[in-house]
């Protein structure tokens, strides 16, 4: 198995506010791991400190053995670190096929033809099923779809390592089923770490190995799904302190 | 290239060789100076509609190449296309650190930056008279022996259009697309693996030297160099050309710099209005056809024919 990435004593915060404080974690490869708690826990901003949109004030990441702390956000997708965001940020203005291709691209490998990378975006848009969307710009796609593009466009990117925030929300119970088929094909098929940020509860203990429980930007609970939902702490974070 | 549109290029590029036979001089000069404002707002394009970076320091790199090239031919005797080359690289230079001066600024930061750094470039020019004469104007050698309109008409031309066919291999290269992808949103060009401080550096950077070239030829063209080269008002011209046909495609800045350039003759007899009347079109047309006329023509085509 092995870690695949390891965060120590990450510690974020915005003027006052410390959204990240002295968490350490860490995922083995091949894990699905679920990063769960209640709104501004600071779960988004220990994405951005992993895919380097921000760099911690204190304590070191690394990813393979590698210090990846002050790397910046290509460099660091460039070793394997892909992500999605909460908000769906597909480039609205290009095509599908132009989304997926800048995930290509980004590999920043000049070896590769451009047919052949028109190639393998095309069968990324086959795999998240947006077959037929190809020249369709991504601004009239569906939530749902705009998202699958977001999920092909990091894996264009070859990721080894995969931070989904959010994928879930806002998907009907149908859509719901749909995103967890791609995201089990993505772990079996492409054998991929997946770390991933959900509110919808039950989706997310049945498919994660392992939750990390973030409350007031520290954790206060890791462990195995059945193990987090009976644990008092967690309980207390998400429905306030019982008098009891 | 689809088949169509190479046709399209083609038969354009004939019919841009009869002008001279048929034309007057005055109206010869106005295609001259046309042909000079598609290279501007072309390549202005590359960087405000493929990347977002709204520059206003454009006017101010071509003014650099001119004056480069002019001062180059006036004192040492260089042949004005070794001016215009070294101008062009000059204008490369100053674009990359201007560009790199501005990574961390969008919007409108970056648009008063680069404002700044025109005003100054334009205050020294008029300034170190010693060199440049000033508001004087500089007077500089043409490129040919015998002066004709004619050949000035199919020396634009040529260069006019080797620099839209780079500008359109770029458009459609994977460059062009990490400018497009940076355009629409940095934050997840940079997660999905693009160097976006470096795509923005190296489009201000061919930008700004395409502005340096179409500056020296200009310079060479006109013969008198003069601060109004590296103005604002030029500046606003050319961004009203390219706002008005169309940012962000390759035809729109075409179709403005030619549109705006021979209504202006127009319109210059009731006075210096027309830059006023232009950004006042183009303010209009930014909020409500932010496609330009091109993109609305092209709206109503694809409407017609569907």
């Amino acid at each position: 198995m092995g870690v695949i990435i390891e965060g120590k004593g990450l510690t974020k915060s915005f003027g006052g506010l410390t959204a990240v404080k002295k968490v350490d974690f860490h995922l083995n490869k091949g894990e699905i791991v679920g990063l769960i708690g209640p709104n501004g826990a600071g779960k988004t901003t220990l994405f951005n400190l992993m895919s380097g949109v921000y760099h911690p004030e204190e304590g070191t990441l690394s990813f393979n053995g590698m210090e990846i702390t002050s790397l910046k956000s290509f460099e660091i997708c460039r070793l394997g670190i892909a992500r999605t965001f909460q908000i769906v940020r597909p480039f609205l203005k290009m095509s599908c096929l132009e989304n997926v291709l800048i995930g290509i691209i980004g590999r920043g490998d000049p070896r590769e033809g451009i047919k052949a990378k028109g190639e393998e975006a095309r069968k990324l848009l086959k795999f998240v099923s947006l077959e037929g969307h190809e020249k369709n710009s991504a601004n009239n796609l569906t939530l749902i779809e705009k998202k699958r593009l977001e999920m092909a466009r990091a894996l264009a990117t070859q990721p080894r390592l995969l931070l989904l925030d959010e994928v879930l929300a806002g998907l009907n119970p149908s859509e719901i089923l749909q995103a967890l088929e791609l995201i089990e094909v993505i772990r079996t098929q492409l054998k991929m770490t997946i770390f991933w940020i959900e509110h919808v509860m039950g989706a997310i203990m049945k498919a994660s190995d392992r939750i990390i429980v973030l409350d007031q930007g520290e954790k206060i609970k890791e462990g195995r799904p059945e193990e987090v939902v009976n644990d008092s702490k967690v309980i207390e974070a998400y429905l306030g302190e019982s008098d009891a | 290239m689809g088949n169509k549109k190479l046709w399209i290029s083609f038969a354009f590029i004939i019919l841009a060789l009869f002008p001279p036979l048929f034309l007057s001089q005055y109206w010869l000069h106005v295609m001259i100076i046309s042909l000079f404002y598609v290279m501007m707002a072309s390549s202005w394009n590359l960087i405000a509609g493929f990347t977002g970076q709204v520059s206003f320091a454009h006017a101010a790199f071509s003014g650099m190449g001119a004056y480069t090239s002019g001062m180059l031919t006036v004192y040492l005797g260089l042949p004005p296309w070794l001016g215009i080359l070294i101008g062009t690289g000059v204008a490369a230079l100053l674009g990359f650190g201007l560009g790199y001066l501005c990574i961390r600024m969008g919007g409108i930061y970056l648009s008063l930056t680069t404002l700044g750094f025109s005003e100054i470039l334009r205050i020294i020019i008029t300034n170190e008279d010693q060199w440049t004469r000033g508001t004087m104007g500089l007077q500089v050698p043409g490129f040919f022996v015998e002066y004709s309109k004619t050949s000035y008409y199919y020396l634009f031309l040529i260069v006019t259009i080797l620099l839209l066919i780079v500008i359109y291999k770029i458009i459609h290269s994977e460059m062009g697309l990490t400018f497009r992808a940076v355009l629409n949103d940095e934050v997840a060009a940079s997660s999905s693996g693009i160097n976006t401080v470096r795509v923005r550096v190296l489009a201000f950077a061919i930008s700004s030297a395409m502005s340096g070239l179409a500056g020296g030829f200009y310079g060479h063209y006109l013969m008198l160099i003069t601060p109004d080269v590296p103005s604002l008002g030029q500046m606003f011209l050319v961004l009203a050309m390219a706002v008005i046909g169309g940012m962000g495609s390759f035809a729109g800045p075409i179709v403005g710099s030619f549109v705006l350039e021979i209504l202006s003759e127009y319109i210059r007899v009731y006075g210096e209005y027309h830059v006023l009347l232009f950004g006042l079109i183009a303010l209009a047309m930014a909020r409500f056809a932010p496609e330009g006329v091109v993109g609305i023509l092209r709206k109503k085509w694809r409407r017609e024919w569907a």
